[in-house]
Formats: C-alpha cells, sequence, structure tokens
C-alpha cells in the first residue's frame, strides 16, 4: 500500500486528504475504477516539422514541441495523416471532437455533439460536475451539446476554482435550496403556458420550439441533480500559491488550471475535462514570444517568427506534460497502474496548421487511457488516403463502455495493437 | 454514364418542352457545355447541376447563371460566340423559369421563431420592466455569448437553444429584478466624503498590491490612462437607489508636451470618466481650472464606482506601458529646462537603485511627468436616496401595496409588453397559480417577483413570433426588433392596431420618424457593423511591430467607427445605396488622416466628412476597416480582400477550396509577389478557372497595405525593422531603410467579361456601373433581410420586386428599406395583393 497523505503532500497546495466525491456518497457500492477523458486542444493546429516526428514507429527523436513529453516516450501515440475532410480555412476547428460543422449538423442524429459530451453524458450523474470546461480569455469551442450548443468554459482560474471547490455557508446552501425549488415552480408555471404556445404555433415552427422544450426539460432535471449535492462538502484545493508572485503569467493560469483539473479527477469531483488554448492570451509571457499567437502562425516562414510559434506550441504541450505527470504519480484507487492509465488523453487540433490554412494532417496525440500505445504512426490507407479521426473516437468511446461502432465521419475503428511493430 | 444522363435529361427536356424553351436550352448548351460538363467541369459547375427546370436542390445554380449571363461575365469574353441578342434571349430565359419556379413553389409565409440574442433579451428586459437601463450592477454579464452567422447575431439558426442558456436567464432576470422590486426595509442614506487622502489608484491587469496612487498639488492624479482610482470608503454601493456623486476635478497640463509624444491630440479635451458598474460617464477637464460636478444616478447594490483618465493617447513609447511614457519627460527637460536637467543628471540618477547609468532612461523621470492629465481633489457621494418607498420603479411596475390575490391584474400588463401581443385569463392561469401557492411561503411581493421571472422565461418572451398570433402583432414585433431591437412600443402598437403601417408610403414615413427621433439608433450601428462582419476586424491584427500606430492608437476603434458614421450619415441625408460602396467621400479623425495620408485634417478625434479628390478612397471600397480585417498580419491576400467584396457587396458566393487542394504556404523570405504566387497556382487548371473569376475582385486592392495605408512599393517584410529611437514612429520612410529592391505594385486585373483595370480608381468606376450597381443593392437587400428575418431571403423573385421598387426611387436607401420592410418576404403575407 502507499501512503496517500504523503503523496498529497506533493501536490499543489492541497494538504487535508481528499475525499472521493462519488466514492463517498452512499449510492456508490462496488468500487471499480472509473476512466477518464482530458481534451488539451488550440485552434490553429501546429507547425508540422515541429509536431511530427521524422521518424514512425516507437524509436523516434522527439520533435521540438513534443519534447516535455520524452518521459512519456513509450506511453504515447502521435499520429499522422488524419482529418475530419474539412476544407481548408479558420472556423472549422470548432469541428475538432465531432468532425461535424455547426452549419452541417442538423444531418446528424446527435448533431455536432462532441466527445466529450458524449462521454459526460454516459460517466455524468455519477459525480458533482458531469463536465469541466476550461480555456482562459475566450473559448475555442470544442465542447457542443446534444443541441448543438456550444459550452461555454471558464476563462478565469478563479472563476473554475470557485466552481469547482468553493463551499458554501450554512445560510448559503438553505438560500440555494430555496432558490432550486422557486427555479422549480417557476419551471413548472412555464411548463404549462408553454402548453398554451405550442398548440397555437404552426407546423413548421415545432423544431424550434422542440429546442426550448428539451431545453425546459433538461433544465428542471438538472435542478433536481443540484439539490443532492447542496449539501456535500467540495474537496479542498488551495488556489493561493498560484498567484502570490507579482505578476501573474500564462504559466502560472494554466498551471492553476491544470491542477484544479487533475485534483477534480483524484476526488472524482468529475471525469471529463477539456482545456482549450485561446488566441487571444498573451504568449509573450512565454520565453521567446514577442508577437500574438495568429500572428505566428502566417510568419511566412521567417524564422524568428516561426520559433515563436514553436515556443508557444512547445508551452501548450510542457503544460499538459505537467499535468500528466501529475496523474501518473498518483496510484489508481480499486486498481492497478496509475491515474493517467485510467485517463484517456488526447491533445490536438481541429485546425492542421495555421500557417497553411490546412486542415488536413490535424496534429493528434494520444497518451493514457491503458491503450497499448505505438509511437508514431501514419494512418494513411493502403490507397494514400488520411484516416477519418473520428477512427480514433470511435476507438476512445469504446475504451469508456459506450457501444459506438460508428461516430459521425468514422470509416471504422483505429486499432493501436495494429501499430505495433 | 454521367453523359448518357444528361443527354437523356436534355432529350427528355426537348420533347416536353415548348419550341422557344428548347430553342433557349439549345442556346446554353451551343455555348456553355463545352466548359461546363464532365467530371471536372469549370468553376465546379456542370450544365447538369440546373436539371431541367429550377426545383429546391437546383434554383440556386439559376439564379447564379443568371447573374453571370445578364452582367455578360459569362460565356467569358475570349471564347465568346454568343450574339447580344441571343445572350439577352438566354438572360430572360433564365429569368422566367427562376420566376415560374417561385410562383409554384410555396415559400414558408413566415420565419421560424428564433431566440432572442442579448442584446435585445437586454433591451427587451429593460422596457419590459419600464426601466431606462438593466442595472450597474452587470446583471446579464453571465449570459452566455452569441454566435455570430455572417457578423449577424439575428441568425435563428446559429442562436440556439439549450439548458445553459435557459439556466443562464433565470439567474440574469434575477439579478435584474432584485434591483427593482424591494421586499425589505428602506435603506439609510448616509453621506461619503473622499478628500484626496482616501482615493487610491489601482492598476487594472497587475495583481501588485504595492500603492501606486500619486497625489500632487490638485489632488489626486490620473496618469495613467489604464488605472482606475476609486474612494477607499466607496467602494461599492452598498444597496440599490439614488446616489448624489459630486467631485472636484481639474485638468492638468493639457498643452505642455507636444501632441507628436503624447499621442494626444490638441484638439481634443482632457476627459476624466466616471466608472459606475457597466455605465460610464465622461467629464471634459477645464486645463487649469477647478470645477464641481455633480450627477445623481441610480446604482444596484454592489456597483463599483471609479475614475479613470480617458484616451487612447500615452501609449507611444516602449510596449504601451505607461511607465516608458515618462521619457517624454526626459526630452522634454533636455530640451527646455537644461538647468533642471543638469542638476537631476548631478543629483539624482547616480543615487537611483538601478539604471543610474542611463540617464534617459523613464525611470528616474516620474517626479518630473507633466503630461496632461486629470486631478481629482474631493469626493462626495449622498445616498442611497428614494422618491418614496417602496421606490417608484416598483409602483410602476406592481402598483402601490400589490397583493398576490391581484397577481392576474398586475401581471397581465407585464406579460402583454413582453408577450408583445394581447395576453388572455386563462393563459396566465399555471403562472397566477404558482404566484398565489408561493405567497404562503414568501410573501406577496416576493411571489409576484417569482410571476414576473416566469413570464421571462417564457418562450412568448425569449422566442420571436413562436405562435401563430396576429398578423399586426407578428409585424410590429419585426419592425420593433429590426430597428430598435427591442420589445414594441405603445405608439407602435397603436399604430398597427388601427391598421397603419400597412404600405409603403406609411412605412417610409415612420421609418423616418423612428431615425430622426433616434428609435432607430441601435439599428444604425449594430447593423453595418454586422454587414461589414467588423468583429473580425482585429482577428488578424497588423503586426504590432510593423504597424506600432495601428496597435497603440487603437486604429481600429476609429476605423470602426468610420464605417458607422458613414452609414448613419448616408440613412439621414437619404444617399442612394451603391453609394455606400464607392462615394467619394468617407468620414476621418486625425488617427485617420496619418494612416490615410491626408492634410488638412484637424488635430482631433473627431470624425468629419471628408472628400477624397484622388478616386482612390471614399465609401467602403476605401476604409481600412475593409481593408484591414481582410489582410493578414504582415501580408494582404487579393484573395481575402476579393472574397469579402464577392460575399458582402456583390451577393456572389464563390466555393471554398476543395479538400485536397494544397495551398502554399506564403513564404516572405522569397522575393516573390502575391500575383507571382498565386498565378503559380493557377497553372492548374482546376484553380485556374475559379480564380479568374474571383482575383479581379481583389487585385485592385494591392495598393493597400495591412492596415489600409497606400503604397507604391511591397516592403520585404522579412526585412528586420528600421525603428526609430523610441519605436513609436510609423514612419513614410522606412522604406527608404531597407537595402533589396522594392517591388512595385501591379493592381491591374481583367474580368472574365473583358472588362479590365489599371488601378483602384478604374476599379472603382467599374464597381459603379449599372450591372454593379443593382448588385450591389440586391446584395444589401438580402442583408437586410437576413438581419431582420433571422435567415436568408430564398424568392428570388420577391427579391427583385424590392431591387426594382428601389430602383423607381433611384436606390435611396430610406426607400430601399421601406420597400424590403413593405415586402412580403418581410410582412410575411403569402404574396403582394397589389
Amino acid at each position: 500500500m502507499f501512503d496517500r497523505r504523503l503523496l498529497f503532500q506533493a501536490f499543489g497546495g492541497a494538504l487535508t486528504l481528499p475525499t472521493l466525491e462519488s466514492v463517498a456518497s452512499a449510492e456508490q457500492s462496488t468500487e471499480t475504477a472509473p476512466t477518464r477523458l482530458l481534451v488539451v486542444a488550440n485552434p490553429f493546429g501546429a507547425h508540422p516539422e515541429h509536431f511530427f516526428p521524422a521518424e514512425f514507429g516507437k524509436d523516434f527523436r522527439f520533435p521540438k514541441t513534443l519534447r516535455s513529453l520524452q518521459w512519456l516516450r513509450d506511453r504515447i501515440s502521435v499520429l499522422s495523416h488524419t482529418d475530419h475532410n474539412m476544407k481548408s480555412g479558420h472556423g472549422r476547428e470548432v469541428a475538432f471532437l465531432s468532425g461535424v460543422l455547426p452549419e452541417t449538423s442538423g444531418a446528424f442524429p446527435e448533431k455536432n455533439m462532441s466527445i466529450d459530451q458524449v462521454v459526460a453524458r454516459r460517466t455524468g450523474g455519477q459525480t458533482r460536475f458531469d463536465s469541466v470546461h476550461a480555456c482562459l480569455e475566450r473559448s475555442i469551442r470544442m465542447s457542443w451539446n446534444a443541441n448543438g450548443v456550444d459550452i461555454k468554459p471558464f476563462t478565469d482560474a478563479k472563476r473554475m476554482y470557485d466552481h469547482l471547490f468553493m463551499n458554501l455557508t450554512t445560510e448559503q446552501r438553505l438560500e440555494r435550496k430555496e432558490l432550486l425549488q422557486r427555479n422549480g415552480s417557476v419551471l413548472d408555471a412555464v411548463r404549462d403556458q408553454f402548453a398554451g404556445v405550442r398548440k397555437r404555433a404552426s407546423k413548421n415552427d415545432q423544431v424550434r420550439l422542440d429546442l426550448y422544450a428539451n431545453s425546459l426539460r433538461e433544465l428542471e432535471s438538472n435542478l433536481v441533480g443540484r439539490q443532492q449535492w447542496v449539501d456535500k462538502d467540495k474537496p479542498e484545493f488551495d488556489l493561493s500559491g498560484y498567484f502570490n508572485g507579482t505578476e501573474i503569467t500564462i504559466e502560472s493560469r494554466y498551471n492553476a488550471v491544470f491542477d484544479m483539473v487533475a485534483y477534480a479527477f483524484q476526488t472524482d469531483l468529475t471525469r471529463v475535462a477539456t482545456i482549450g488554448f485561446s488566441p487571444e492570451l498573451k504568449y509573450t509571457d512565454v520565453k521567446g514570444v514577442t508577437r500574438g499567437y495568429h500572428a505566428c502562425t502566417h510568419n511566412g516562414k521567417n524564422e524568428d517568427t516561426v520559433s515563436e510559434l514553436v515556443a508557444i506550441e512547445a508551452f501548450q504541450v510542457a503544460q499538459l506534460s505537467r499535468c500528466l505527470k501529475k496523474l501518473d504519480e498518483i496510484p489508481e484507487p480499486h486498481a492497478e497502474g496509475s491515474m493517467l492509465d485510467h485517463t484517456v488523453v488526447l491533445f490536438g487540433s481541429g485546425m492542421g496548421y495555421g500557417g497553411t490554412h490546412s486542415n488536413r494532417n490535424l496534429p493528434i496525440l494520444v497518451a493514457g487511457g491503458g491503450f497499448k500505445h505505438c509511437g508514431h504512426v501514419d494512418t494513411r490507407d493502403a490507397s494514400g488516403d488520411n484516416m477519418p479521426l473520428c477512427n480514433l473516437f470511435v476507438t476512445l468511446l469504446q475504451r469508456f463502455g459506450l457501444e459506438y461502432d460508428q461516430f459521425n465521419q468514422s470509416t471504422g475503428a483505429f486499432t493501436f495493437e495494429d501499430y505495433l511493430g | 454514364m454521367k453523359h448518357c444522363r444528361r443527354i437523356l435529361a436534355i432529350l427528355l427536356l426537348c420533347a416536353l418542352l415548348p419550341s422557344r424553351a428548347r430553342a433557349d436550352l439549345t442556346l446554353l448548351k451551343e455555348h456553355c457545355a463545352k466548359c461546363h460538363s464532365g467530371d471536372q467541369p469549370k468553376g465546379d459547375f456542370n450544365l447538369d447541376d440546373l436539371g431541367t427546370m429550377p426545383d429546391s436542390d437546383s434554383s440556386d445554380y439559376w439564379i447564379s447563371s443568371l447573374d453571370r449571363v445578364s452582367l455578360g461575365e459569362m460565356p467569358p469574353a475570349k471564347h465568346n460566340r454568343m450574339t447580344k441578342q441571343e445572350s439577352k434571349r438566354l438572360s430572360d430565359f433564365l429569368r422566367r423559369e427562376i420566376t415560374r419556379y417561385d410562383e409554384r413553389t410555396e415559400h414558408p409565409t413566415h420565419t421560424p421563431p428564433r431566440r432572442l440574442n442579448n442584446r435585445e433579451f437586454e433591451n427587451s428586459v429593460r422596457d419590459v420592466l419600464l426601466l431606462d437601463h438593466v442595472g450597474t450592477h452587470d446583471p446579464l454579464a453571465m449570459l452566455l455569448g452569441d454566435t455570430l452567422h455572417d457578423g449577424f447575431d439575428t441568425h435563428g439558426e446559429t442562436l440556439g437553444m439549450s439548458e445553459y442558456h435557459l439556466d443562464q436567464y433565470v439567474m440574469a432576470i434575477r439579478n435584474v429584478l432584485d434591483n427593482v422590486i424591494f421586499t425589505g426595509p428602506k435603506p439609510e442614506s448616509r453621506r461619503y466624503e473622499a478628500t484626496a487622502e482616501a482615493l487610491f489608484a489601482v492598476d487594472r491587469n497587475q495583481s501588485k498590491r504595492a500603492d501606486v496612487t500619486i497625489r500632487g498639488e490638485h489632488g489626486v492624479e490620473l496618469r495613467d490612462p489604464r488605472q482606475r482610482t476609486f474612494c477607499e470608503n466607496f467602494v461599492a454601493a452598498p444597496a440599490s437607489g439614488t446616489y448624489r456623486i459630486s467631485f472636484r476635478a481639474t485638468g492638468v497640463d493639457r498643452h505642455v508636451y507636444s501632441q507628436d509624444r503624447t499621442g494626444i491630440y490638441d484638439g481634443d479635451p482632457l476627459t476624466l470618466r466616471l466608472h459606475l458598474g457597466n455605465r460610464e460617464l465622461d467629464y471634459e477637464m477645464t486645463d487649469g481650472k477647478t470645477q464641481t460636478f455633480q450627477v445623481s444616478v441610480w446604482l444596484a447594490e454592489g456597483t463599483r464606482l471609479e475614475f479613470s483618465h480617458h484616451t487612447d493617447g500615452l501609449r507611444l513609447i516602449g510596449n504601451g506601458n505607461f511607465k516608458f511614457q515618462n521619457r517624454i519627460a526626459h526630452d522634454f527637460i533636455k530640451a527646455n529646462d537644461p538647468e533642471l536637467y543638469q542638476r537631476v543628471l548631478r543629483d539624482e540618477v547616480p543615487k537611483a537603485k538601478f539604471r543610474s547609468d542611463a540617464p534617459s532612461h523613464w525611470v528616474h523621470w516620474v517626479p518630473y511627468w507633466q503630461g496632461p492629465r486629470p486631478a481629482i481633489e474631493s469626493v462626495t457621494i449622498e445616498g442611497p436616496s428614494f422618491e418614496s418607498w417602496p421606490p417608484q420603479r416598483q409602483i410602476a411596475l406592481l402598483g402601490q401595496s400589490p397583493s398576490a390575490e391581484n397577481a392576474a391584474a398586475i401581471l397581465k400588463p407585464i406579460a402583454q409588453r413582453a408577450w408583445r401581443r394581447a395576453v388572455t385569463d386563462d393563459e396566465l392561469t399555471p403562472i397566477v397559480k404558482m404566484v398565489q401557492t408561493q405567497a404562503n411561503t414568501l410573501g406577496d411581493v416576493e411571489a409576484i417577483k417569482e410571476g414576473i421571472v416566469a413570464i421571462l422565461v417564457s418562450p412568448s418572451f425569449l422566442l420571436i413570433n413562436p405562435e401563430d398570433s396576429d398578423a399586426e402583432s407578428r409585424f410590429a414585433t419585426k419592425f420593433s426588433y429590426l430597428l430598435g431591437s427591442t420589445t414594441p412600443d405603445p405608439d407602435l402598437i397603436t399604430q398597427v392596431e388601427n391598421g397603419k403601417l400597412s404600405d409603403f408610403d406609411s412605412v417610409r414615413t415612420e421609418l423616418i420618424h423612428r431615425i430622426d427621433s433616434g428609435r432607430a439608433d441601435e439599428f444604425l450601428s449594430v447593423y453595418p457593423y454586422s454587414w461589414l462582419q467588423l468583429d473580425r476586424i482585429n482577428f488578424m491584427a497588423p503586426d504590432v511591430d510593423r504597424y506600432p500606430f495601428y496597435e497603440k492608437k487603437n486604429i481600429s476603434e476609429d476605423m470602426v467607427h468610420e464605417v458607422l458614421a458613414f452609414f448613419r450619415h448616408a440613412v439621414e441625408t437619404n444617399r442612394p445605396v451603391p453609394e455606400l460602396l464607392t462615394a467619394d467621400y468617407s468620414f476621418v479623425n486625425a488617427d485617420l488622416a496619418r494612416v490615410y495620408g491626408l492634410d488638412d485634417v484637424p488635430s482631433d478625434s473627431e470624425l468629419r466628412k471628408f472628400v477624397f479628390e484622388d478616386g482612390r478612397r471614399g465609401g467602403f471600397l476605401g476604409m481600412g476597416a475593409f481593408l484591414t480585417l481582410t489582410a493578414d498580419t504582415l501580408s494582404t491576400s487579393p484573395i481575402h480582400r476579393a472574397v469579402f467584396v464577392m460575399e458582402n457587396f456583390m451577393g456572389i458566393h464563390p466555393a471554398p477550396p476543395p479538400a485536397d487542394v494544397e495551398i502554399k504556404e506564403p513564404d516572405v523570405r522569397a522575393a516573390k509577389t502575391i500575383r507571382e504566387v498565386l498565378q503559380a497556382h493557377q497553372t492548374e487548371a482546376t484553380c485556374a478557372a475559379c480564380h479568374q473569376n474571383i482575383d479581379p475582385y481583389g487585385y485592385a486592392f494591392e495598393n493597400f497595405d495591412p492596415i489600409g495605408a497606400w503604397r507604391d512599393h511591397y516592403i520585404d517584410v522579412s526585412q528586420p525593422i528600421a525603428t526609430t529611437e523610441e519605436g513609436h514612429e510609423p514612419r513614410k520612410t522606412r522604406r527608404s531603410n531597407i537595402s533589396t529592391a522594392e517591388i512595385p505594385i501591379d493592381a491591374s486585373a481583367s474580368f472574365l467579361s473583358g472588362a479590365r483595370y489599371k488601378d483602384i480608381t478604374e476599379f472603382r468606376t467599374l464597381m459603379h456601373n449599372d450591372a454593379n450597381r443593382i448588385r450591389f443593392v440586391r446584395c444589401f437587400v438580402t442583408k437586410l433581410l437576413t438581419y431582420a428575418n433571422g435567415i436568408e431571403p430564398e424568392n428570388f423573385t420577391e427579391i427583385e420586386a424590392i431591387v426594382e421598387r428601389s430602383a423607381e426611387h433611384d436606390y435611396k436607401i430610406l426607400e430601399t428599406m421601406a420597400a424590403v420592410i413593405d415586402s412580403p418576404l418581410f410582412r410575411e403575407t403569402s404574396n403582394t395583393n397589389d
């Protein structure tokens, strides 16, 4: 056995022994290890030569952008030549996690619902939060719900903290419960009034009214769900360490975000998280960067500017690497291996490379999740066509016990084992 | 296979059609099939796409075929063997078929309901609750941002609706109501006095806790525009109510430093801004004179009160941080006060903790700053006060002593405003019942508040026209949201109920009336902003090193304001629509004059009409906003500009490149012009077919650099920038510092129709010919309908009818708008009766 208490001291500023939220709850009797999902993404893809290794297979030299992941050498997969068959240009990266653009989502049964939400629908209900989303400054719009609406991430670390870890006082809890009850009554009354509206509406309008009806129903059931969590304490987390310095940097802010996510996984506050890197961030805090993120992608192959871009992308991967290390240091309760082995990690973008506006050859990296990782692989088929990224998504969804043999644009499933030399 | 099918289709068609139509089809085949057939047809368009007659899949092809043929762009001049008469016959045929299609097709008579966007939600809540502002406590801050569709925030499909939205709405409405309806005791009024010692400055973006306040002869000095100053004893309003705020302030050293150094124009006033939560009030300071300013304003509980120095200047030196501006003090003293200069050099610089080796470093000159700045001597705040308790705003809404028993009577007028129609008692019953149940535990007033929440969460409020109510209220609703983005006012409702606004003339009169009385202000700013997609202006902002002036003086804001001022002028003086595109004038201030290279513009920030004599600028086509938002950070792209012009001004939608096309990454190291790169790209026939059509709409703008400034040569951007000492000047002379050969710009091109231009002036002339004027008017009409209806219009024939009506009035903008509003496409009537 291991000393959990000791372990947690190494962890951020959190000194108290965390209780696992869902395990602590009475309903949870079978103690099986959960599987979690962490997606980290950016809107502009990656400079290809610095992201994709020159060699295929497990024995490759780590390119600059990925260098911080060297410690994970045999435990990652880098996928070359995947795409969503999208035309070039900005704006299509919002389809990263579904392969479907909002404007064409009508043709798909679950619209452009992203995989994190598909997973959260399954894992939610067992944890306090179905999923947690962060993207400092401004959303890059990767998470979409079944109604085809994008989910607003936390754009501020402190607000994220309040949401995840702040406990209410006894008085606030009473108020909260009263409010939930009042909102419940309001929605009841609205539902009855809405029935009349529906009757008077023309047939063509029913689609939009259905959207409203779904929203209303979901909110009502959500209010019931929230009631049961009000009285339970949240785990404790100390945020102060990240914001003590004289200047708050992009690094300290992202450290806080990643650590909160790792801790939320550890305490089973949630099992699904997405973290984005938006263009508006002040990357000039990162060493060697003087320009905006977007400006760096349009570098005209100017070497200095390319190196600034690579610095930004390497920074993003380094943040991920740091988080994975934390997860890997925590043994999974009730199962073999580390927490990382039970967390499916996906890093990438719905854009191939901003410099060419290409949406082919998406930068894709998978770690953890108990997969048999296969190093750098060329996913093209015999005729040289790129693999639909949705093939990978089928495999990831199956890992969560979801019975998908097909997902949006997929033509099959990606099998890690096939690529093990 | 495919060929067989086509031949079969045409044979079948020939057999079915009357001989004239058959002849027209033969014309089509004879002149178009050579390029537009096979597996790789030119422009990705195959005659097969037309089918035998327009249907829901093919009507777009018919319409664009008509457009291209009637404007003489197809067949292309180079290969054209068609006579003028034949061309006319072909376009007549295409038009006839489209009209027939529109006649036999049942286009949906009304637009599907859509969610209010956040702007409309805010305005509507405000007006339903009879307020002048939803509250200074930013009650709607948690709403999810609206997604735009081609710049428009009214697009129904894109707006969407989810549980998240609904959840946030409930919270937002409660936040607003908490500042309107009160059940507790009346809060005590107090008087807060703050002298300069109780005023403190804070840095907004930093976490530094050190006190950065500077106090001088006239009180607290607001030097750094990015700082906010607050009163220690009144950080935020303790309770909602009216507060009387008075403060004594002075404008200091307005004109000591030159405007070129500070970036604050001599003609601009020194402005002290009072921030009241999300509200801002600006006060102009008089130089050297201490004045007392006073305002009485309703503040919501928790509203923060802060002051700032409002200017876009004081950012020119270094990276824009204020501290670097102290360098101006050094330069000024060195030049004007040698005695003082020597003294500082001798006594102070050597003792400095750091940078004692660099006398010109900003750190030594902070105490000697004489830049323009407001100073606050004292602030007095008194409140909250009320003219009655409960406050008037509550009485106006609920009456003097509301009881749950009367809930129906109290809620009905609120529901009618919110739901924009007559409301029956029956319909209110579920809500009234809920109020009466809740009254037992919450008390009467709180329970009625719950009723109001329900009214505002109902789809009847959150969705525009969700049900088949009477045509009059549907029209009033749409008209009101088009112009004011809010729920209809009583005056409008009375008018439509009395059968007014039922024809073109009365719509026109009311339109003018609303514009004159400021009730269309929302439209006048939101519509041009959305149409030109100005939200994107800094998506690819010009490079900060190469174009420092743009970033440091917030030129993008001036550019946006130029568009809005120009559009407002066009509407208020009722100019013809095509003038928007190619007018010989625009609105500029000193900042824009500098970018555009204009003399004789007064040194201030006010936008004034300016007539361009050189034929290069004026109208949308010459505006920095358009030229910047279509450019990359370092380079310009004729393609981006061309596509923007086509989609937003010409109403043409070129197909995006196919997914497998390999796009060459621009390489600034190679001495190639963008034209050479594009021409290389076009050696592939599949690319060339589209680009011959697209590129001529973009090459004309090559003389405009990424910030829309005029250039005669390309600059080699891979060369380092020769910066001046302070690095603040976007100097016209910088090119002379670059040794590499300059590449002259070629801004000429020819259209497929054979029309050619040698530069922007000739291009502008072409854009002003009859065919392009009509295209532009049609595009304006289509965009306006998209904004008004939340969905793209589909009925080509009705759009043409609007354009014709517009033509009858010389395309005057007000008449064109009235024609749109009076059209069945806006009125949602099945067809014109006249």
